[in-house]
């Protein structure tokens, strides 16, 4: 179960080895092993409560693994804390979006930034995001909590992009929206790819996320089951059964 | 879509002919009444009465905001707190009386003298109530909501003990220290400094607060991680520190409280801070408890409806029902306007 391997001469910049992840007696991932490498976006598909979630709270330090070993751009961070995971470079909008509700738009954004040296590119930063989401300029003094599901959506990708990260872990990030919204959402994450960042994206609409795509992986049970090219899973009989509603 | 629904429920709230909001504003109006009739019987009575009870209030809005700005934090109740507010009054009797001798008659030279003795004071009480948060609370982090109360009612308790055994049973007195000359005149009614003082420290103290939770970088934390804690962690922000921080500042309020207190009122006794808890409890509900600037509100105004029920000389209930009047109100605002006067109705109930 391997393919898409034209990128494993340099080290990947995340690196998933054996992770066991629990919730109190729970097993719920049982033994992740995944890679993204540098400039890549690596989809992770599969049902709902196969671990994809679970995957991302293991990488941001959420949920600690009980065993195996997480590498960022060539580091240990498997016991990292979660407030130290931003810091070296991988920011994430979460299942739920769970953007601060009575914080406006502009302060979500800037809480983004929270942990950032260099306050005076901010401002840049957060002109960016807003060129990349008028909507969200329009709504900028607004409640974050009282917007939305696509334009909360647009702030907590927003605000992820404002930690200025190497690494973006997106948790569904088309669910609930429009179909319009979601279009305009796989857009822009393509765009956000060819600026440079690698992307994580955990969804359950797996024609648009192997659409945008360079790899993907898919999950059942907490356990790996296919690992591919965005190409071959397109084609992938299994996967175009369980995943793409084909009979 | 939140922001459209709650136009109309606004309306709603008011327009509704409801029997219970009905009867409501029967209570407010007797009230008003009851005190109109009282400032025309003597204004100047009516007057010496409210400069107290706005006095009363800074107090009690220091203690209330601990309230508030902890159950803004974790939705917990720290029944603990009116107990550091007592430690704070202990706190500055020692302080002020054994390490700086101060003592009635001294002039101005008081002044460093308290200045020294309220930020020892702030420091005791706010490391106090940090220690109680870590040993206390967060082990109980993720125990369902209802364990994290019984423990802060069994560290309520401790506290009076330890209170009880350091200072023993009976009140322990402060030097008189504030003078009790005028600082204006109205209407033959006399403002003393002593009043003036107590305010003179709480309205700093208030601000300085404000000026911590929205302008700071630490104040931004706390507001974060109030609002959600996961959220707040993957932006970057220590959850745990800002909790303990928040915990500090907390106690740090109670403990100028508790300096305001003791050298106002002159003497403090170690059962004192439950009392005076639950009033200050009852200002942060009836605010909007979680919200700041309520409790203030809610403490001008239960330190009013208190002085007034006990001062004004026009057919008022007197001093024997001034806890039932609060615990009324408490229980009011509980059953009726939970998110409290300045509260907002959110889906998550904070
Ligand atoms: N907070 C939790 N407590 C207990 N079990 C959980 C919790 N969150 C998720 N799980 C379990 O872990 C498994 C993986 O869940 P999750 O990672 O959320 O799946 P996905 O994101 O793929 O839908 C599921 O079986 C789910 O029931
Ligand atoms: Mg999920």
């Amino acid at each position: 179960m391997s393919n898409g391997n034209a990128a494993t001469a340099a080290t990947p910049i995340l690196q998933l080895s054996d992770i066991h992840t629990y919730y109190g007696s729970i097993h719920a991932l049982k033994g992740i092993s995944l890679e993204v490498h540098d400039g890549e976006i690596v989809t992770l598909l599969g049902a709902n409560g196969a671990g994809k979630s679970t995957t991302l709270r293991s990488i941001n330090g959420l949920n600690r693994p009980r065993q195996g070993h997480i590498r960022f751009q060539g580091r240990d961070i498997t016991s990292v804390p979660a407030h130290e995971i931003v810091k070296r470079g991988i920011a994430q909008s979460p299942e739920g979006r769970r953007l601060f509700p009575r914080m406006t738009v502009i302060e979500n954004l800037e809480m983004g930034a929270f942990q950032r040296k260099d306050r005076s590119e901010i401002k840049g930063d957060m002109d960016r995001v807003f060129e990349l989401f008028p909507r969200l300029h329009e709504r900028r003094t607004q409640k974050a909590g009282t917007m939305s599901g696509g334009e909360q959506q647009m702030c907590a990708i927003g605000r992820a992009l404002m930690a200025r990260p190497k690494l973006l872990l997106l948790d569904e990030p088309s669910l609930g929206l429009a179909p319009i919204f979601v279009e305009r959402i796989f857009d822009i994450i393509k765009q956000i790819n060819e600026q440079g960042t690698s992307i994580l994206l955990v969804e359950q609409n797996a024609l648009m996320a192997l659409e945008a795509a360079h790899r993907g992986y898919v999950l059942e049970t907490g356990r790996i089951v296919l690992a591919d090219s965005a190409e071959s899973l397109k084609t992938n009989e299994q996967v175009r059964k369980t995943y793409l509603g084909e009979t | 879509m939140a922001a459209d629904a709650s136009v109309p429920t606004l309306a709603n709230r008011f327009q509704r002919p409801s029997v219970v909001g009905a009867l409501g504003m029967l209570v407010v109006l007797g009230a008003a009444a009851l005190l109109l009739k009282n400032l025309t019987v003597s204004p100047s009575r009516f007057f010496e009465v409210t400069l107290i009870g706005l006095t009363t209030g800074c107090v009690y809005a220091l203690v209330a905001l601990g309230y508030t700005l902890v159950y803004g934090i974790l939705e917990l109740i720290n029944f603990a707190h009116g107990d550091v507010f007592m430690l704070g009054g202990m706190f500055t009797i020692t302080y002020s009386t054994h390490f700086f001798g101060l003592h009635s008659g001294q002039g101005f030279a008081i002044v460093p003298i308290v200045v020294a003795t309220l930020i020892l004071s702030m420091l005791s009480c706010g490391l106090i109530n940090a220690a109680i948060e870590f040993v206390a609370y967060r082990p109980l982090r993720k125990a369902p909501r209802l364990a994290p109360l019984i423990t802060a009612i069994g560290v309520s308790f401790i506290i009076q003990d330890v209170g009880l055994a350091w200072k023993g049973p009976n009140y322990v007195t402060a030097p008189d220290v504030f003078p009790h000359t005028k600082v204006f005149s109205f209407h033959g009614v006399d403002y003393g400094w002593n009043k003036l003082i107590v305010v003179a420290i709480t309205i700093p103290v208030l601000l300085g607060l404000l000026y911590l939770v929205q302008q700071t970088r630490q104040g931004k934390a706390m507001r974060a991680t109030a609002q959600d804690k996961d959220a707040a962690a993957i932006m970057g922000i220590n959850v745990n520190r800002t909790i303990s921080f928040t915990f500090m500042i907390a106690g740090s309020l109670a403990g100028a409280a508790g300096l305001c207190y003791s050298l106002y009122v002159t003497t403090v006794r170690y059962d004192q801070g439950f009392q005076l808890g639950l009033i200050a409890f009852t200002a942060a509900v009836l605010g909007g408890i979680g919200n700041l600037p309520g409790a203030v509100l809610g403490a001008v105004l239960i330190g009013l409806i208190q002085t007034w029920n006990e001062g004004l000389p026009w057919h008022m209930p007197g001093s024997d029902w001034t806890q039932s009047i609060v615990f009324s109100i408490l229980i009011l605002i509980l059953v009726f306007r939970p998110e409290g006067l300045l509260g907002e109705r959110t889906p998550e109930g904070g």
